[in-house]
């Protein structure tokens, strides 16, 4: 059926003016983020609104260096990265096992996986610091990746199972009469393929373990390895003052994460509905 | 073939690595927590069996049952905002013809920025002189001190923050919503547009009905994240004043993490967990999908 053409009606202008509204309420805080970062605390109270003329940017640098946000973008980046990459390798080989392979506890296995997606981190935060602490993995980054990786499997493992049960059979039947093994299967015919639902779920997983704060803050206290969220919470305090540093800081940890969505917005947006639509 | 993908050399080899994981950190651990919130210890003392003391200790300490309140508050301003607002932009965003992707993802773009950031935006925009309130002066009204206030059985600063929440979460559940209407047959639309059926009618008789097992999605969502709600709390007001915006993660932590009562910071986690469970339930009953299946 074809759209009749048909003139613009007022209601629609409405609408377009309401979203418009909307879209506003939600970029004009960061813009004004964004603009108080380079004023000084002075100019903050006094014209909290207008544009600064003589733009500070030294408190970036303090900011940066003296507050230790520096660091802990390093931290962060090395923790996600960590976390990332054997999250993808560790899920990949799992969901592939329930797809693909015939086994009899593949179906009670996936159960047991999905559970992690119910159970909320808190309750696991105590038994695992005591006995991280006792094992010197407390204050560590390693250890902070482990209970990462394990709440980012669950919905790894369920985005990708989807990808490698949606696999012709004949692609890895071909190749087994080719003299392949289960191995080159996987590493050289399925995972290449998957490389879509990689994506996607590595950068969901990324994004979430770069904002998670409360992990991060029972785990990690020694302020040399803190990572972004947990830095930012050291201005979280009704005593706190600099609040232009605060700004520029708020600045330095969002803006990685607003350039990756401006870039990926849609694999991010398909990667959302990806796991939720076939839950 | 069949013979390789039966090899229990090759199962063991994809699945020991993500069973070990999962086994050692949260099966183990959730059996010591919930074996833990029956004891009595703490950074000082070895763990020795108490019973149900700590459960019976935390029902009796105020802040804890003010906790629980706030939590089941949140879930269910959550719940119903996020819920009508989200469909709401679902179904009129889904219908323009152009600038879609671009209202759509701006109002996503919260959703993937820190919350520990963004509380503490907020926290500064509306500190009793600044941000909102000199917007206010300017137009002459004297704004509410919005974060500080402790009156009534839900203060405003509880409003405050679930607002708050719902501008970061909102975008999530509109998105799905949007992948749901998306899915939807369009020729339904179109059977009902010769049968003489009114937008109204359309998005009441067809829309909505079709768009069932994504309401359970999204509600099972909104439900189980606002349960564990931390950051946000944390970071705007510190769960207070006076501890009257605590909510069951923020009173874990401070328990568990600041004064080291383990045993009775395992307590409260138990509680959580159940809440989770019984939440998951009761969203799984009421809301059927059976017909949507197969």
């Amino acid at each position: 059926m074809k759209k009749n053409r048909r003139p613009i009606r007022p209601g629609e202008v409405v609408k377009y003016i309401l979203f418009t509204l909307l879209a506003l309420i939600y970029i004009l805080p960061l813009v004004w983020v964004l603009n108080v970062s380079v004023k000084t605390n002075a100019q903050l109270f006094s014209d909290p609104f207008g544009l600064s003329a003589a733009p500070q940017w030294v408190n970036y640098y303090v900011a940066f260096f003296t507050a230790g946000l520096g660091v802990a973008l390093k931290n962060s980046f090395i923790v996600c990265t960590v976390t990332l990459v054997v999250s993808m390798i560790v899920g990949a080989m799992a969901a592939f096992g329930i797809a693909r392979l015939h086994w009899k506890a593949s179906g009670p296995c996936l159960l047991y996986y999905m559970t992690g997606m119910m159970v909320p981190v808190h309750c696991v935060l105590i038994p695992l610091f005591v006995t991280f602490s006792k094992i010197g993995l407390v204050n560590n980054l390693f250890g902070l990746t482990l209970p990462y990786i394990t709440f980012s499997l669950p919905i790894t493992i369920f985005i990708l199972n989807g990808f490698f049960q949606s696999m012709p059979h004949e692609l890895l039947e071909a190749a087994c009469i080719d003299g392949a093994n289960i191995y080159d299967c996987f590493f050289r015919i399925a995972l290449p393929l998957a490389k879509s639902g990689l994506f996607v779920t590595g950068l969901m997983t990324f994004i979430g373990n770069w904002n998670e704060l409360l992990v991060a803050m029972v785990f990690i206290s020694d302020p040399i390895k803190k990572t972004l969220p947990v830095s930012l919470t050291s201005f979280a305090s009704p005593y706190a003052t600099n609040y232009t540093q605060m700004f520029a800081a708020i600045v330095i940890s969002v803006l990685p994460t607003i350039i990756v969505y401006c870039i990926f917005s849609d694999k991010i947006v398909s990667g959302l509905t990806a796991g939720a639509v076939k839950g | 073939m069949e013979k390789m993908l039966r090899s229990k050399k090759a199962i063991l080899f994809f699945e020991a690595p993500a069973l070990l994981l999962f086994t050692l950190i949260l099966f183990v651990p959730i059996i010591n927590d919930i074996w833990l919130s029956f004891c009595n210890y703490d950074a000082i003392n070895p763990a020795v069996f108490c019973g149900v003391e700590n459960f019976v200790a935390i029902f009796k300490d105020p802040v804890f049952v003010n906790a629980v309140k706030n939590t089941i508050f949140f879930m269910l301003f959550s719940l119903l905002t996020q819920q009508i607002c989200g469909l709401l932009l679902a179904a009129i965003l889904h219908n323009f013809k152009w600038g879609k992707n671009v209202y759509k993802n701006i109002i996503y773009l919260p959703n993937v920025l820190s919350s520990a950031a963004l509380a503490l935006l907020f926290c500064f925009l509306l500190k009793p002189k600044m941000g909102l309130n000199a917007l206010l002066a300017m137009v002459g009204i004297k704004g509410p001190n919005w974060l500080m206030s402790v009156k009534g059985y839900l203060p405003l600063t509880l409003w405050v923050i679930g607002i708050v929440s719902l501008w970061i979460y909102v975008g999530s559940t509109m998105m799905l919503y949007m992948a749901g209407i998306a899915g939807i047959d369009q020729s339904l639309f179109e059977a009902a547009y010769i049968d003489g059926a009114s937008r109204k009618q359309t998005f009441f008789r067809i829309t909505l009905p079709l768009l069932k097992p994504m309401t359970k999605t999204t509600v099972s969502l909104t439900c189980i994240g606002s349960l564990k709600f931390f950051d946000l709390v944390y970071n705007m007001t510190q769960s207070g004043p006076n501890n009257k915006t605590q909510t069951i993660a923020t009173w874990l932590y401070k328990q568990g993490f600041q004064f080291f009562k383990y045993g009775y910071a395992s307590a409260m986690s138990v509680v959580l967990l159940i809440l989770c469970l019984v939440t998951t339930l009761i969203v799984n009953v009421s809301i059927n999908t059976k017909e949507f299946e197969g």
